[in-house]
């Protein structure tokens, strides 16, 4: 749950030191390099290390800068140094992967609220250290989430109040996307059903002479048509786990190529349960179909026209 | 006989099958054309309001970006500034802010806006559908506003309706005066997503309303070169106060490109390639088989003295034809696709409601069919290789004994 | 035989690799055809008649031996080469008479031609000349699944002839015909002959082997009598 002022884009949250929002990675870097106006401070001017309020750095800033546990960073609130305060680094996190912004290289870090209010927040302005983004809160009953989250919206006006679970209404960005990938699906399947159709065509047509002089000799329609039945159930179960292992092996490139594309841990692509048995699901009652469409026209021929007489 | 007449009497012998491999390039053609439409479609369309704005130059604060804009210190001095260069045309001043309307009579709870304070009133982004735009000059009484359509409708709003307004300024703890404002237009803002609550005003009358009458902030100052002046109007205005950030229209492309814009890029170039590794699959496999039902036929035509490349180019039309015809379908179906899609893409939210992810532009068809050119050319290699360098005495005999 | 031979081989050998070893199917086999010789090459099954055909018409190339067609010495020469030797000098007759199903029986005759650069006009009228030749000139719109096996054969004849060879080389053309058809094809062949082709007939049919000049009797790959 999270508590906002209202309207607020969400990213307003993030402590000032992390880079702005939409901020390309020139201007991050440039960022990360004004806020950190000097490193090392020489021992003899400053108050030794583990006196000076930690602060943690992200990866990507930790790699940036060359920085390490236990160095000793300067933070100011601007390039001219204004309110500079000394931090230690305490250690490197991982950010967490934000699919709204993975593009943006995370130089950010973490410092406990009282120290980031000593940098921020303007002592001319009384309410300044009153001041807050975001108010992050973990219910005893998270099941809870939407009702609270109502009830204190009509409690405090002007606040916006968020659940950070995602709307039920279909309107948050991912849904979206779900719905446009399900769009592109729907798509893909017909085409490849397409496909599937006329390479049963030729099947069955290859195999004319076979079925005319089976059925010459005393066999059924109805034998054939389950052989059939059998023989494409066995090609769409099969094609179909094919598939599954491609779209994982596929799941881990693509994961692989854009993680080092963009220098995060964000999972791009996950081929969960669901998806395996929504897929088989789809694929093979089409398989079992494509290969009885194909197969129907021929069975319905008369027999001397299949033995080409 | 020409090697593409051969080759259509070859597709037109089996119809059923033809007609379905042709509506498998069709639907996989339209899918590509799409994901080639999507790949630069938001940045024409986003390209496209902002020309329409009418502004080629954007400055803002240093510290700042197109999302995220703190004030600019001393912005009305810079816009003079500005405005008294050769070459400039014309400028405006830009602050937003959030707050709350009621209107007085409409049983309805304060609704939450934004405000946008502009010095122009001519463009900016704004079309007017009922109504007069804001004034240029001063205007006496309550502060004009124009409200964007979805307001209107919410609080049925005409020209001539008054509103109470109340800032409520992020980050801040204050109690800024209720003004009573006067709706002198409705229209649309280019940039507004769709349930966005927009309402525009002088930028006295947001000085008004911020209860500062004297102020003088503004957070972005548009600017709109002289013809041909664009260039150098830039460095002009980058030279007057070097803690501004001033932006081209490319460059605010560029920065939405490479931020908001690169996740349909990159899925944009994800499924083309998907796509097509999809089709030549397929196109491959449809040959290949194809050519295995002929092998006695092929053998025979080489036997009467056919050359390798005669039957290659049999087979290489064959691709092309059914690569062809399915290509050409695909674009309408495409286009039809695209309007879909499209549709799904602009439910997202904050996305302005005249944006558009598909944008048709020319040389998407001639990448599209390149493209499609290209796969079919190279799905066929597996079948030439194999009908160019099959044993014609070992096939002839295998066919005559089958 | 007088003026030079149109093909002669000198101890053409065809051996194929097997998963349990090597087969011989043609042995060390002269053979020499000249201009209106009519050749019938007989044996039983797998003696290698059909091999032996294949390697006359430059379907196929020998292990060991050499070929001369018309001076030429096939092995020297390059598959492009061997193909339009195959196109312009040498007619085809298949058993199975692999016709294109999706052309009819005037487009077949005139494909090999329009491959041989011939101009249109010419191709009209050599393909009307050919079905009359055959007595196909009413069937001429109609295609292989519309004709007979002895029509499709005469219309397979009528293609090998389409660019003048000067050799027609036959591969069991009776094979899939009932007797009478058979023998209607071998009449057919009797006037190819007569009209100055040189044929060589790879046959089962007593009748079509009895109408030729020459007879080869094979066994095991090897030529028997001559």
């Amino acid at each position: 749950m999270r508590i906002l002022p209202p309207r607020l884009p969400v990213r307003t949250v993030y402590p000032i030191i992390e880079a702005v929002p939409a901020v390309n990675r020139a201007r991050a870097s440039a960022f990360a390099a004004a806020f950190v106006i000097a490193l090392a401070v020489p021992a003899a001017m400053a108050p030794t290390a583990p006196d000076l309020p930690p602060m943690l750095i992200s990866r990507q800033l930790a790699e940036q800068e060359h920085l390490h546990a236990g160095d000793t960073v300067t933070l100011a609130q601007d390039p001219r140094g204004t309110r500079a305060r000394q931090f230690r680094v305490a250690g490197t996190y991982e950010p967490t992967p934000d699919p709204m912004r993975f593009t943006a290289r995370r130089i950010e870090a973490r410092m406990h609220l009282p120290d980031l209010m000593a940098i921020a927040a303007d002592p001319a302005d009384p309410a300044a250290s009153e001041s807050l983004s975001a108010i992050n809160l973990r219910l005893k009953h998270p099941e809870d989430a939407v009702r609270f989250g109502s009830a204190l919206n009509a409690r405090a006006p002007g606040l916006v109040v968020r659940p950070t679970v995602r709307a039920r209404d279909g309107s948050d960005p991912f849904a979206v996307l779900e719905r446009f990938h399900v769009a592109v699906a729907t798509v893909t399947v017909l085409g490849s059903t397409a496909f599937l159709l006329a390479l049963m065509v030729m099947r069955a047509e290859e195999r004319r002479e076979t079925i005319g002089i089976i059925r010459l000799i005393g066999i059924s329609q109805r034998s054939i048509l389950l052989e059939v039945l059998v023989e494409g159930m066995l090609i769409a179960v099969a094609g179909a786990l094919f598939g599954i292992v491609l779209a994982v092996a596929t799941q881990g490139l693509v994961n692989h190529f854009f993680q080092w594309r963009y220098d995060t841990a964000l999972v791009f692509v996950r081929v969960t349960r669901v998806i395996a048995l929504q897929s088989i699901a789809v694929s093979v009652p089409l398989g079992i179909l494509a290969g009885l469409a194909g197969s129907w026209a021929l069975l319905r021929r008369d027999v001397l026209a299949l033995v080409g007489r | 006989m020409t090697a593409w007449g051969l080759a259509w009497r070859t597709i037109a012998r089996s119809p059923a099958r033809s007609v379905l491999a042709v509506a498998g390039v069709t639907v996989i053609g339209a899918l590509l054309f799409n994901m080639l439409l999507l790949s630069r479609g938001l940045l024409v369309s986003f390209r496209d309001l902002l020309d329409n704005a009418g502004y080629d130059i954007r400055v803002i604060a240093a510290q700042g970006s197109m999302a995220h804009r703190p004030p600019i210190a001393d912005a009305t001095s810079l816009a003079e500034a500005i405005a008294r260069l050769p070459e400039v045309e014309s400028i405006a001043m830009v602050r937003t802010d959030l707050g709350q309307v009621s209107a007085p009579g409409v049983n309805a709870a304060w609704t939450p806006i934004e405000l946008i304070g502009m010095t122009d009133s001519k463009g900016g982004g704004w079309t007017i559908v009922k109504g007069s735009p804001l004034p240029t000059g001063p205007s006496a009484g309550e502060p004009p506003v124009v409200v964007n359509t979805t307001l209107a409708s919410m609080l049925h709003l005409e020209p001539g309706s008054r509103l109470r307004l109340r800032l409520t300024s992020a980050g801040s703890a204050s109690a800024l005066p209720l003004v009573t404002v006067r709706v002198i237009g409705v229209g649309g803002f280019a940039f507004e997503a769709s349930g966005d609550l927009n309402v525009a005003t002088t930028m006295a009358g947001f000085a008004v309303a911020h209860g500062t009458p004297a102020d003088r902030q503004a957070e972005m100052v548009l600017v709109a070169s002289r013809p041909g002046a664009a260039a150098p109007a830039l460095a002009a205005i980058a030279r007057l106060r070097p803690d501004v950030r001033v932006l081209s229209n490319d460059q605010v492309m560029a920065q939405f490109n490479e931020n908001a814009f690169s996740y349909f890029r990159q899925i944009s170039a994800v499924l083309s390639s998907m796509t097509l590794a999809f089709a030549f699959l397929l196109i491959a496999t449809l040959l290949t088989m194809s050519v295995n039902q002929r092998l006695g036929e092929v053998a025979a035509l080489r036997a009467l003295g056919f050359p390798r490349r005669r039957i290659a180019a049999n087979l290489l039309w064959e691709s092309a034809l059914l690569v062809g015809i399915g290509g050409t379908a695909a674009i309408p179906v495409g286009g039809v696709l695209a309007i879909i899609l499209d549709r799904i893409l602009r439910q997202m939210p904050g996305v302005p409601a005249r944006l558009h992810f598909f944008v048709f532009e020319p040389r998407t068809v001639v990448l599209h069919a390149a493209l499609l050119a290209l796969t079919g050319a190279v799905a066929a290699l597996y079948p030439i290789w194999l009908a160019t360098r099959l044993p014609i005495a070992a096939t002839l005999r295998r066919e005559i004994l089958s | 035989m007088t003026g030079a031979p149109i093909i002669e081989g000198r101890g053409l050998t065809r051996s194929f690799a097997m998963p349990a070893g090597a087969v011989t199917a043609l042995g060390d086999v002269d053979i020499r055809v000249d201009a209106h010789d009519y050749v019938a090459i007989t044996g039983p099954s797998g003696c290698g008649k059909s091999t032996l055909l294949h390697i006359l018409g430059c379907v196929d190339q020998p292990t060991a031996g050499s070929l001369v067609f018309e001076g030429r010495d096939v092995s020297t020469l390059k598959e492009s080469d061997r193909s339009r030797i195959r196109l312009t000098r040498i007619g085809f007759v298949f058993q199975r008479f692999f016709l294109l199903p999706m052309l009819t029986a005037w487009e077949n005759i005139e494909l090999p031609q329009a491959e041989a650069g011939a101009a249109k006009p010419a191709r009209r009228d050599r393909t009307r000349e050919l079905l009359d030749y055959v007595g196909l000139a009413g069937r001429r719109d109609h295609r292989p699944s519309q004709l007979s096996g002895g029509e499709m054969q005469r219309v397979a004849i009528a293609r090998a002839l389409a660019n003048r060879p000067a050799l027609l080389l036959a591969d069991e053309p009776t094979g899939e015909l009932d007797e009478e058809t058979g023998a209607q094809i071998a009449s057919l062949f009797d006037r190819v002959h007569g009209d100055g082709t040189a044929i060589v007939v790879v046959t089962h049919n007593p009748a079509v082997a009895a109408r030729a000049g020459r007879h080869l009797a094979m066994k095991s790959g090897r030529v028997i009598t001559s």
